[in-house]
């Protein structure tokens, strides 16, 4: 009955980072307004707009295949799941014991590299350039950010003896260190937050320019109730990689145990982690101007290196 | 078991007057041997106890004792090359047939040769003895050889056999070397025989001649640097040829390379010097990245393929390697040697179930539009529902995605390796882990390169009247296809039932308790990994794959509220032009950001024309051709083809006809020997 409980608790989180994430998105536009001086929409403006998408009709390209319709939601499905796998607000003490595993670092990373390649393969459908622009270098990003993240998670794992992201914050916990692999790691881990959530200087969220854009230029084809799924998973892949730095760098506040205070606290800690990243982003986003797409490399080179040395100090 | 391959390679012969006929027995033939293989596979697997299957067959020869000895390790790789061969014998008569240009005796000579290559491929894993084993590796090269030359018409496919041949040849005779070798300091050429005498030997030979296999096994399996014959052998080959060679002859290698490693050079209970396991990690790791980087430039669907089987023999071969490493080091070690060596041997299975159905899904692609360069191709997944569903399922199995096989088995290499690498510590443990790293970036590269050769192949609109004209392949090749997609999706959502058939091979070779001790320790669904230094984690893949599927309907039910969409069809969005095929994005274009970023590995090299007769401003037209090269092809082979062409032009400038010049060349041999050896 533990292990369903497990599941349950799971799947609880999942259903909070599902509903949260649209305002997480808000929240970041809002800053970013006020940080630039505009007033900008509501911090439910996201909200508004899912609801507006769900309602409308969809047009299709003619040159689609029948999987066109079937993948955003596989996307969104992808993405839910990954939310499941991260330790949001509460984890069970002792997960070695009899319970129900259900997934660790690299099936999180898998399933969003999973909703990555299927929304490639969404855009290439409808045949035209933008889409196989926007394909061809949102993959390319993911070649480029894929070893950088094992990097940083084998160099947090190493030290707590699991790739396991429940067992990796609970022992965070117990052993709370802040040597220079950790910081180390987690700067790698600052750059790749830029590169997984889109947002400059690796991708712009907010144009459809076709020379700037990343995983906009996917979507283009997509519409309607679709639309309102591709758009979903990625204001949840962005607070699952939010939830991600805060659990494996700051699980400060997890809850061990299924008791209301312990709860209630481990929810504000959560929303103030989220916030504190959220101004991170936002300062970086008005403070920095995007790269030329082949500055990347070098961009998230720096990532790798920090990483590697992350993990060199703590291995050698 | 042999039965059904000699009497399908027989009937083909009487039959080869009715080509239909011969090619329907032939592949009928093969299927029957493919199944009784698998089921005495199975049936050693089952009881990893008992003693291996030993066959002696009558003395022809008055030289040797030939046995067969179906051991579980020889049992594990059998089961392999049967699933494929089943399914490659469904899927031929059909392909055969539509492909056309089968002659009257071609048909004939092609299923006897098949009949041959998937027989000796089967028996070579059951060999007991060195003799057998190498008649039968002999059999088998020949009979690939024939089988990629079966196409004479195109000329590249007489160079690949060509260049094929003699690569493969110079891998044999270092595998010679080492049995002879062996043989004679043993004595004798049954494998027990061999075996006393590899235990005893020193290191420095002992390692020489672990070297010298892990290069002849290196040859056929495609290690790199060795690999420059494969990617133009295996797609010269009939497309369930090619899923044959990709996917189960390289593995024949692996097992040879496994065989001579921890059996027949092994130091009996002792540690494997470490060299070798580093040396073959290491290179697993160079292949692994280099063949999907030489992948995702390709521009031949199953040229691309075959690029892909050089990284996913270098994915074998990583975890192989740690095992030879970590073997009889210690409890944990030991531990951790299970674990690496059971993701080694699940990859070969898993590989051989995608490999050989992307295969065959390029095969059918080809069977229908006749091309194979992916710029000509495109909009197959309206044409061809079933193939681009079936090929869909595979890309995401060999990008290693969750919840197919190819992420389990990566899954089990990734933790090998981390537990490996705080097990080791230092240097030899970060490079442990970069080599994890590296494997990330290859599952990487792999999801770009699938994205596009499936983007490519079956979306967007057709870009020439063949991908225009295509239709579905008939019903048995989609079987075929079939089989093989339902062996992933099995093998990625319960991986744990599959763990039984490891516990014989892993346990036979490490030693202790074998795979389903170690990886399925809390039952048969979770996954997990508790090895040295006690590093471990657990995975739940059944519920991985139930949630994706169930969260994927309740968001697919959401689409439809709160109301049903109206849904309208509309041409694609081109900036106010006609749409047309042009707008597509190529696959050139498609790889060209990494093109650009991994420009020091590829140089690749471009030319562009430009028409404009009236004003430089205006250009009538243009013409841009461009190709990345095989380093290792330009940079070694070609110097090394140059220096024997320069040797043979010094002899030939030597050879003036003359006969007292012959004679003359005669004296001076013989008198240099006489002064070198005439002494004693």
């Amino acid at each position: 009955m533990e292990a369903f409980e497990h599941i349950a608790i799971a799947l609880a989180q999942m259903i909070l980072i599902a509903a949260c994430s649209p305002l997480v998105t808000g929240v970041i536009q809002k800053l970013k307004a006020r940080l630039q001086c505009r007033s900008g929409a509501s911090v439910v403006q996201p909200y508004h707009d899912l609801m507006k998408l769900l309602r409308k009709g969809t047009v299709q390209s003619d040159t689609a295949s029948g999987m066109f319709r079937v993948l955003p939601a596989l996307v969104l499905a992808a993405t839910l799941v990954a939310a499941t796998l991260v330790p949001a607000v509460w984890v069970p003490e002792d997960r070695a014991a009899a319970q129900l595993p259900l997934g660790d670092a690299i099936v999180l990373t898998g399933l969003l590299a999973l909703a990555r390649f299927l929304t490639a393969i969404g855009a290439l459908d409808a045949g035209g350039a933008f889409g196989g622009m926007g394909a061809s270098r949102e993959m390319t990003v993911g070649v480029l950010v894929e070893p950088v993240l094992m990097l940083v998670v084998f160099s947090v794992a190493l030290a707590g003896g699991t790739t396991d992201l429940g067992r990796l914050a609970t022992h965070r916990l117990a052993v709370p260190s802040f040597h220079a692999p950790d910081l180390l790691a987690l700067l790698a881990m600052l750059v790749l937050l830029l590169a997984e959530t889109g947002r400059i200087p690796v991708d712009n969220p907010d144009t459809h320019l076709e020379l700037t854009m990343l995983h906009e230029g996917m979507l283009l084809e997509h519409s309607g109730p679709g639309l309102a799924c591709m758009v979903l998973a990625g204001h949840l892949k962005q607070l699952v990689m939010i939830s991600l730095v805060a659990a494996i760098f700051l699980p400060i506040g997890l809850a061990t145990q299924l008791a209301p205070y312990a709860i209630a606290l481990a929810l504000a800690a959560f929303a103030a982690k989220v916030l504190v990243l959220s101004v991170f982003l936002a300062l970086v986003e008005s403070s920095y101007a995007k790269l030329r797409f082949f500055r990347l490399p070098q961009f998230l080179g720096v990532g790798f290196v920090t990483g590697f040395l992350a993990l060199s100090l703590r291995i050698l | 078991m042999s039965g059904g391959f000699a009497s399908g390679a027989l009937a083909s012969l009487l039959a080869a007057r009715w080509p239909r006929l011969a090619i329907r027995l032939g592949h009928l033939g093969v299927l029957v041997g493919a199944i009784a293989g698998g089921a005495t596979a199975i049936d050693v697997l089952a009881d990893p106890s008992a003693p291996a299957l030993r066959i002696e067959l009558p003395r022809l020869m008055p030289l040797a004792q030939l046995a067969l000895r179906v051991d579980s390790l020889s049992a594990f790789f059998l089961l392999v090359i049967s699933l494929v061969a089943a399914a490659a014998a469904i899927y031929g008569p059909a392909y055969l047939e539509a492909h056309g240009a089968m002659g009257r005796g071609r048909a004939g000579a092609h299923v006897l040769a098949l009949g041959v290559f998937v027989g000796s491929m089967s028996l070579l894993c059951c060999a007991g003895d060195a003799l057998s084993f190498l008649v039968l590796w002999e059999a088998m090269t020949l009979a690939s050889y024939a089988l990629v030359v079966s196409e004479t018409h195109r000329d590249e496919n007489v160079h690949a056999g060509l260049l094929y041949i003699v690569m493969a040849h110079i891998g044999t005779a270092l595998i010679a070397f080492v049995f002879v070798t062996l043989a004679e300091l043993g004595n004798g050429t049954d494998f027990d025989v061999l075996r006393t005498a590899g235990h005893g030997l020193p290191d420095g030979v002992r390692s020489g001649l672990f070297f010298a296999a892990f290069a002849g096994f290196g040859v056929k399996a495609g290690v790199v640097p060795l690999h420059v014959w494969l990617p133009h052998a295996h797609p010269a080959a009939p497309s369930h040829v090619s899923a044959l060679m990709s996917g189960v002859m390289l593995k024949v290698a692996v097992y040879g390379m496994l065989r001579f490693a921890f059996d027949l050079l092994a130091p009996g209970g002792s540690p494997l010097p470490a060299s070798w396991g580093w040396t073959v990690l290491a290179l697993g790791t160079l292949s692994a990245v280099i063949g999907v980087l030489y992948a995702l430039q390709q521009h031949d669907l199953k040229r691309l393929l075959a690029f892909h089987s050089v990284e996913n023999v270098g994915i074998i071969l990583m975890g192989s390697g740690l095992a030879m490493l970590l073997v009889h080091r210690g409890d944990s070690a030991n531990r951790l040697a299970t674990l690496a060596l059971a993701a080694a041997l699940l990859h070969t299975l898993n590989h051989a179930s995608f490999k050989g159905l992307l295969f065959l899904g390029a095969g059918a692609v080809v069977c229908r539009t006749h091309v194979r360069n992916l710029e000509d191709l495109g909009g197959l997944a309206r044409r061809m529902p079933w193939t681009s569903g079936l090929f869909l399922l595979g890309a995401v199995a060999i990008s290693a995605l969750p919840p197919l096989n190819g992420f389990v088995s990566e899954w089990m290499t990734f933790q090998a390796l981390l537990g490996g690498g705080s097990q080791v510590g230092g240097g030899g443990g970060l490079f442990s882990v970069f080599a994890a790293s590296m494997l990330a970036l290859t599952g990487g590269l792999a999801a770009a390169c699938f994205v596009k050769a499936f983007g490519a192949t079956f979306l967007g609109r057709p870009r020439s009247v063949h991908a225009e004209a295509a239709i579905e392949v008939p019903r048995s090749m989609i079987c075929g296809m079939l089989g093989l997609a339902l062996a992933c999706v099995a093998l990625g959502v319960v991986p744990g039932y599959a763990m039984a058939l490891l516990d014989g091979p892993t346990s036979s070779l490490v030693g202790g308790p074998g795979a389903s001790a170690v990886v399925t320790a809390r039952g048969p669904l979770v996954l997990s990994s508790v090895g040295g230094a006690g590093f471990g984690a657990a995975i739940f893949m059944p519920a991985i794959a139930i949630l994706c599927v169930a969260l994927g309907i309740a968001a697919w039910i959401m689409r439809a509220w709160p109301r049903r969409p109206a849904r309208r069809s509309a041409p694609t969005w081109t900036c106010g032009f006609t749409p047309t095929s042009r707008f597509d994005y190529s696959a050139t274009a498609f790889a060209k950001p990494l093109r650009l970023i991994f420009a020091l590995l590829y140089r690749p090299r471009r030319q562009v024309e430009r028409e404009n007769p009236d004003s430089p401003y205006i250009i009538k037209r243009m013409r841009y051709h461009g190709d990345v090269v095989d380093l290792a092809e330009t940079a070694v082979y070609h110097r090394f083809q140059n220096a024997i062409t320069s040797v043979a032009g010094a002899i030939r400038a030597r050879s003036t006809g003359r006969i007292h010049g012959y004679i003359g060349y005669v004296l001076i041999t013989l008198l240099i020997v006489l002064l070198l050896f005439g002494k004693a």
